[in-house]
């Protein structure tokens, strides 16, 4: 009987343990735009539409606001203040080489990306952060999957930005 | 000798013949066809709740005119023996919004007593290419808002998406499919219901009645000629 209470006890205490913290709530509506591509990157249109499916996914996923809208969207004057606005650029994307990647190893050849979103308040246009993200994978890969890495990474950074900059300055 | 060669050239092209035979029968056998159990019905659900307008308005949908240019709109995914829609998007798009209009108010008994005529151009329903490890459900729509007593008309574009999980099992394709279309015609829906540019249209295309209609009694006040 010890040795069951014990068992339970302990599995309770790994189970809290390992626990991941539980996401706050930060603003109520975010609104996710296509972002836009610089010049010289080649990547089709299908792969920004993927992306912005995706942002918006991690958005709902992480929780970060309670609820995602969709690009152009109305929002009530009462809520612009606790919205938010998240645009960018795709800056670089390079296709890699399976080769290098095979004969090198170490990260060598992999696909590159490298986008920078802009996070603003709705009501005021009030610039809340910028984020920087880069991901890499293996150059087999669909490109798609990075887009899925991509997002998941910004969703990760915008939630570090914002929590930062509402802690109470020291 | 001659004769041996010819033969051999015979059976030669027999051979090919044969498999190219077998190739197409067995290329037509994976065609996929519509059948209950791999038809899936896409409903809208919870009907969408439209924005506030700044004056009470009805609209009529016109028609939904499919400019996809997708020879087989009802069949959503060809692997696995495919997987088809029990409608043509047309009709699914056009019951969601008529369904959400009508639960808000705003849809009108007929078109003459619409104020505002909608006939809706779909671009893309369905799946669209993903990454492979999900399914990506995308619906795409532009909608020409059509004042029906001015004869202008001004353009709103909408586009929903989802994300949804992969599956292995034929049957959970099929519930996730059919969750992820859903999930992307409510989005779609909702964006265009919602949407800064329907907004802007109704609010545009109310101005330009507003602003005619005083100028049609005026007329008469004018003095005969002569």
């Amino acid at each position: 009987m010890r040795i069951w209470i014990t068992a339970i006890v302990a599995a309770f205490l790994v189970t809290a343990a390992t626990a991941r913290p539980k996401n706050d709530v930060l603003y109520k509506t975010a609104e996710a735009k296509h972002f836009t591509t610089a010049e010289g990157v080649e990547l089709s249109p299908a792969f920004v539409d993927y992306f912005y499916a995706e942002l918006r996914a991690e958005l709902t996923k992480d929780k970060l606001v309670s609820e995602v809208i969709g690009e152009g969207e109305t929002v009530d004057d009462a809520d612009a203040p606790k919205s938010l606005v998240i645009s960018g650029t795709i800056t670089e994307f390079k296709k890699g080489s399976v080769v290098k990647s095979a004969l090198i190893g170490f990260g060598a050849g992999f696909k590159s990306l490298k986008m920078d979103a802009d996070v603003v308040r709705r009501s005021d246009k009030q610039n809340l952060c910028v984020i920087h993200v880069h991901v890499k994978v293996d150059p087999r890969w669909n490109e798609k999957v990075m887009a899925k890495g991509a997002a998941r990474e910004m969703v990760k950074e915008i939630r570090k930005a914002l929590t930062e900059g509402q802690k109470p300055a020291a | 000798m001659v004769l041996c060669r010819t033969s051999c050239r015979a059976l030669g092209v027999l051979l090919a013949a044969a498999a190219v035979a077998v190739a197409a029968r067995s290329a037509w056998a994976d065609e996929p066809k519509p059948k209950p159990e791999n038809t899936i019905s896409i409903q809208l659900g919870e009907p969408v709740p439209p924005q506030k307008f700044s004056r009470p308005v009805k609209f009529w949908v016109e028609a939904v005119t499919d400019r996809s240019g997708n020879p087989q709109p009802m069949l959503v995914m060809k692997e696995r023996g495919g997987v088809f829609l029990d409608k043509q998007p047309t009709a699914i798009v056009k019951d969601a919004i008529e369904q959400s209009l009508k639960a808000a108010n705003l849809l009108a008994a007929d078109a003459a007593s619409a104020d505002l005529i909608l006939h809706i151009y779909l671009f893309h329903f369905g799946l669209a290419a993903g990454s492979g490890l999900d399914f990506f459900g995308k619906v795409e729509f532009s909608t020409m808002v059509k004042n029906t007593k001015l004869g202008e008309s001004q353009e709103a574009k909408a586009i929903g998406t989802s994300i949804a999980n992969g599956a292995v099992r034929k049957k959970n394709i099929q519930k996730n499919v059919e969750e992820d279309i859903e999930g992307a015609l409510h989005d779609a829906i909702r964006n265009f219901l919602r949407g800064q540019q329907l907004k802007d249209a109704v609010t545009a295309l109310a101005k330009e009645g507003e602003s005619a209609a005083p100028a049609q009694p005026a007329e008469p006040a004018k003095p005969p000629l002569g």
